[in-house]
């Protein structure tokens, strides 16, 4: 599925571990106008939205970024999460490049093409060196790509390959993939994960033990993988022959080092002993923006905290209360306090920018169309009452993750008393919680959870294809059979207008049922400490070298 | 020779406690709620085939015994299998996050030695004094703290506040790691200290009260030679005995700790496989935690004669 879902930087005293893949982390203003201000209405806390910070004066030695959390692996199978991602993007490449304005263009493939409505082409790119010295050839491509489709690796990352019949070399620098049905969503993926090129000799070799902390990896990027101390930190060193000039590294080498705990990594920021890092807690917000260790920087995002509906045999198995507990969820509030005004009440379950390839005025009268559901308690209670669920029990799962995830959890369980249901508050492990978006007998008896939920690519799809009827990601088994055929002619469907209108609708189906509670967009942040600049700040880090352009500040 | 065929006894026992453990941590993960299959498949809509051949390549569709005797033969042979969450070997998983936990503990012991065997026996010899119940109430309030508290307020002041030790991590490098270990060494042995100081007075003072201790004082023996030779001597057979308990004790606390500072051993580890139902790595910690049981106590039976003669082999106390 294309989303991931990640945890984000956790703060607490006991739960220090992290977890791994569930909710993404927090982020996103769906509203792309960079350097654009904007302050949620009443909350009178403006951020300003930064395309690109200051360019670097020159290079470095050496830089300390800290993650939230130790990947797992760094396989690109199974790098679903922010953790592993924000690590690999600066080490392995993909067939195309996911840029900072999300949009794509060539990556290690120089050329690709559409010649029928089921084959994809790729011209691989020349003269491009792995980090062992070994040349890219389309051998190397096709074995790469062949690993999402292995039911024995497993890979999370096989729903972008669902369609796939065939992936071949056609070409000394060719590779053709086949698909059994027109998907207009898969060369869209080849700029992330799942068009990964590793060396086809490497994984032979690494086999099982490809990605672990002792075999690392071998890719083509302008960082090469140097060392991983469990527990401790990972390394890597500037890669030398890396072929795309531009985005040479400024930095010989960057340190990541793992600090679930929140803060810990705020006091890391302030001391210096650490450079920078993406996901701030949002109640350092106001601490680092005005810090003087260093700056906070807002970039575009395309993540929604939302609230999935777990079960739709409970009380909310009604759509009307559904749209109740929405309207009684007081979103703007949640905002203000939760992360300190910087976000947007979401009007859908993606942001703005996932339809950035439709015209503005397209855009503008999709999002007019929508079911709006502006706070009204009352009306709320009204709605609720005729449904006939009063006094019935909701069970909210949430998780000592930050401050944010608490009191979102406390506003949606103030909402659901508000319409007469009896909230029951869950809280488990991170790393429990994180089970809730891959373990179904770890969502039994949950109602509700939250998840913060970002696009890999820039498509409306890559979010509603998780809602499609036995979808994995689809947690509380809706199924609506308008939506899926929807949904189903726009995957089908490559022309910008046709396949926007198709999404368009099957959008406005979900908004109208909402068997997800869209709660709010917010920006990607970034800290970067005093020594270092030149970061493009957005939610492409998770697959694009953002580390390579960190050089000197002076 | 009844001393040889007691530690032959006391070792079988010890074979037989391991291989029971191994079964029933075996077939707990039967009655564990969720399924590792769900793990292996994340972010997918596995086909009915593909979950089967998920289940054949991990071997979940042969019978438990099968799979138990697979699992223990690998065990025999030291493999442990493999994690599904690290993509690793279980071995090389914990053999990376063994040493801090290796060092944790260690400090932890050395802390509960030194502290815990020293105010015990200062609070035997200087009886019924102030210091005797200085230690009295610090033991009393150590003891009814537990490690997470501890970790929780020695963060906060030490690392936080006063900013002298860091707050999270392992650290590298000699001093970097003792300086990582410190606060979390202190709050894991808190509890432990406490128990031992008791141990220790109330063992020495039954000594101290013997009366070929007071014959000896009385007749003039050096007071220093006395304590060593008799009291010191005596006591420590229930000192062993305790810190047997206290070893594994303290690998299961590790647990606690290590996530409040945010170190990884193995005691992080296990909190993070148990949720993630990463169940091989799960099997290989219980284990080896029941093993070191077994083992220092095993020890602590075989060495006790040693420590005290009184003790006839296969007999008690006297």
């Amino acid at each position: 599925m294309s989303t991931s879902t990640s945890t984000r930087p956790l703060r607490r005293f006991l739960l220090a571990l992290s977890a791994l893949c569930a909710l993404a982390l927090t982020a996103c203003s769906g509203t792309a106008d960079p350097g654009g201000s904007h302050g949620s209405a009443g909350t009178g806390a403006a951020y300003k939205l930064t395309a690109k910070t200051p360019a670097s004066a020159g290079e470095l030695d050496s830089f300390t970024w800290s993650l939230f959390a130790e990947p797992t692996s760094i396989d690109y199978a199974y790098a679903f999460d922010y953790p592993p991602n924000t690590v690999l993007a600066n080490v392995c490449e993909s067939l195309l490049r996911w840029n900072p304005d999300l949009t794509t263009s060539p990556g290690l493939a120089s050329r690709y093409a559409n010649p029928t409505p089921t084959t994809w082409v790729y011209t691989i790119r020349s003269g491009v060196h792995f980090h062992d010295g070994t040349t890219l050839t389309a051998d190397d491509v096709v074995a790469s790509l062949r690993r999402n489709l292995d039911p024995k690796v497993a890979s999370y990352w096989s729903y972008p390959y669902r369609n796939v019949k065939s992936v071949d070399k056609t070409g000394p620098m060719q590779v053709t993939v086949t698909l059994s049905t027109p998907d207009s969503t898969f060369n869209k993926y080849m700029a992330a994960s799942p068009g990964t090129v590793e060396s086809a000799a490497t994984l032979k070799k690494d086999g099982k033990d490809y990605g672990n902390p002792a075999k690392g990896v071998n890719c083509t990027g302008p960082f090469a993988f140097s060392s991983w101390k469990a527990g401790q930190s990972l390394i890597l060193n500037r890669f030398d022959g890396y072929w795309a000039k531009t985005l040479r590294a400024k930095s010989k080498q960057v340190k990541f080092v793992f600090l679930p705990d929140a803060t810990a990594r705020v006091n890391a920021f302030e001391t210096g002993e650490v450079d920078g890092g993406w996901m701030v807690p949002a109640n350092s917000y106001k601490k680092l923006g005005s810090s003087s260790a260093g700056k906070l920087y807002y970039g575009q995002n395309t993540t929604v905290a939302d609230e999935v509906v777990n079960n739709l045999k409970g009380p909310l198995g009604k759509a009307d209360v559904r749209r109740a507990l929405l309207m009684a969820i007081d979103r703007k509030g949640i905002i203000k306090a939760g992360v300190a005004g910087a976000g947007e009440v979401a009007d859908s379950l993606v942001t703005r920018n996932n339809w950035n390839a439709s015209p503005k005025s397209t855009v503008d009268g999709l999002l007019r169309e929508l079911p709006a559901y502006p706070y009204d308690p009352a009306k709320a209670k009204q709605l609720a009452a005729k449904a006939g669920v009063s006094g019935q029990k909701v069970v909210i799962a949430t998780s000592p993750l930050d401050s944010q995830t608490t009191i979102i959890t406390q506003a949606v369980a103030q909402a659901a008393t508000a319409i007469g249901l009896k909230p029951e508050i869950d809280t488990i492990s991170p790393d429990k919680y994180t089970a809730l978006f891959t373990d179904p007998a770890a969502r039994k008896g949950i109602d509700l959870f939250l998840t913060f939920w970002y696009t890999s690519i820039t498509d409306p799809l890559d979010m509603y294809g998780s809602l499609q009827t036995g979808a994995f990601s689809n947690y509380g088994k809706w199924s609506n059979p308008q939506f899926d055929a929807a949904l189903s002619k726009a995957i089908g469907t490559s022309d910008p207008a046709a396949h926007a209108a198709a999404a368009a609708k099957a959008q406005q189906i979900a908004m109208d049922e909402l068997p997800w509670l869209p709660l709010y967009t917010e920006p990607v942040n970034v800290f970067l400490g005093k020594r270092i600049t030149g970061v493009q700040p957005s939610i492409d880090y998770l697959y694009y070298p953002w580390a390579a352009e960190i050089g000197a500040q002076r | 020779m009844s001393l040889a065929i007691a530690a032959l006894r006391r070792l079988l026992a010890m074979g037989a406690t391991l291989l029971v453990t191994s079964f029933l941590v075996f077939s707990s993960l039967y009655v564990a709620p969720g399924d590792p299959v769900s793990f292996l498949v994340r972010g997918r809509s596995p086909s009915p085939a593909e979950l089967a051949a998920i289940r054949r390549q991990f071997g979940f569709d042969q019978p438990f015994f099968v799979r138990y005797w697979h699992w223990l033969e690998g065990v025999l042979h030291g493999d442990f299998g493999r994690s599904y969450l690290f993509h690793q070997s279980v071995g090389e998983v914990i053999s990376s996050r063994l040493p801090a936990s290796l060092l944790l503990v260690g400090v932890s012991t050395l802390l509960i030695a030194v502290v815990g065997i020293g105010a015990g026996a200062l609070g035997a010899l200087r009886r019924g004094t102030r210091t005797d119940k200085g230690v009295l109430l610090l033991v009393t309030v150590g003891a009814a703290v537990p490690s997470f508290a501890a970790a929780i307020v020695l963060r906060s002041v030490f690392g936080v506040r006063l900013g002298w030790f860091p707050t999270v991590g392992n650290g590298s490098g000699v001093l970097d790691q003792l300086q990582h270990v410190a606060l979390p060494a202190v709050a894991l042995s808190v509890t432990f200290m406490a128990l031992v100081t008791r141990v220790t007075r109330t063992a020495m003072l039954d000594e101290l009260g013997r009366e070929h201790v007071e014959v000896a004082l009385s007749r003039g023996t050096p007071r220093w030679s006395v304590l060593r030779r008799h009291v010191f001597r005596n006591a420590l057979g229930p000192i062993v005995t305790v810190s047997g308990l206290l070893v594994s004790g303290m690998l299961v606390s590790t647990a606690i700790v290590e996530t409040a500072f945010g170190m990884s051993g193995i005691g992080s580890l296990l909190v993070k496989c148990v949720d993630q139902l990463d169940f091989q790595v799960v099997q290989a910690l219980v284990l080896l935690v029941v093993a070191v049981f077994v083992v220092v106590n095993t020890l602590v039976d075989l060495l006790y004669p040693l420590i005290d003669p009184r003790v006839a082999a296969g007999g008690g106390a006297r």
